[in-house]
């Protein structure tokens, strides 16, 4: 199952879940903010979405990673608006019956998330202005 | 004629200064006739910067032609994550 979010403000992370019988691994990623972008102190990042597409995008790629991977679900919640330094942006939960799946399949989603879902960040700097993040394809 | 409408983000935006553009063009302009333009307005501050085109919230190839009411926009690199 698939479940692919965008959402503004605090991200509730999805629970671990004691229950499941037939998966062997249960991967979480939470991607966060960091105190610096190319060199550059901030305070915040601001993540602009296309809104609708980014949402479509997010599912659409979600639903590749579970035909390419054996994998049994994938939970991702993306953070939209202002995320201060420290604080979660991306949330990624996947469960399959082996290690060696999930995390490929982690990577191959997070790599591709990078490469095609419509959002955007902007940095905050310490004088509170707001300025286009740079792309580096390396983060 | 048709009327486009298209949406601007990230450095789109920042090089245009405007979230929206209201556009009419002849029957039969492509996406890359309108890319072009777009590119025009923005005085070189676009330069040197891969967009991909959106056409109704779906990517597509660079020589789509528009049709009147088309939502378009230019994905800068994306940054998510």
């Amino acid at each position: 199952m698939v479940r692919a979010e965008i959402v503004n403000g605090l991200i509730d992370f999805f629970p671990s879940e004691d229950n499941r019988q037939q998966d062997g691994a249960e991967l979480v990623f939470n991607g966060r903010v960091r105190a610096t972008e190319h060199g550059e102190n901030i305070t915040a990042l601001e993540y602009e979405q296309y809104e609708g597409m980014a949402e479509t995008e997010l599912t659409r790629l979600a639903e590749e990673v579970m035909k390419k991977f054996p994998i049994h679900d994938l939970f991702c919640r993306h953070r939209i608006g202002r995320a201060d330094v420290g604080e979660t942006s991306l949330h990624v939960s996947i469960w399959s019956k082996h290690r060696r799946e999930g995390l490929d399949a982690m990577d191959f989603f997070i790599t591709e998330l990078k490469k095609r879902v419509p959002i955007w960040k902007w940095a905050i700097l310490g004088d509170g202005s707001r300025i286009p993040s740079k792309c580096d394809h390396n983060h | 004629m048709i009327k486009i409408k298209v949406k601007c983000f990230s450095q789109v935006r920042y090089a245009l200064g405007i979230d929206n553009l209201n556009l009419e063009f002849e029957s039969g302009t492509s996406t890359s006739q309108l890319e072009k333009f777009i590119r025009g307005k923005a005085n070189g501050k676009l330069d040197g910067i891969s967009l991909r085109i959106a056409l109704n919230q779906k990517y597509v190839p660079d020589e789509t032609e528009l049709q009147d009411g088309d939502e378009v926009a230019f994905i800068p690199p994306v940054q998510g994550g």
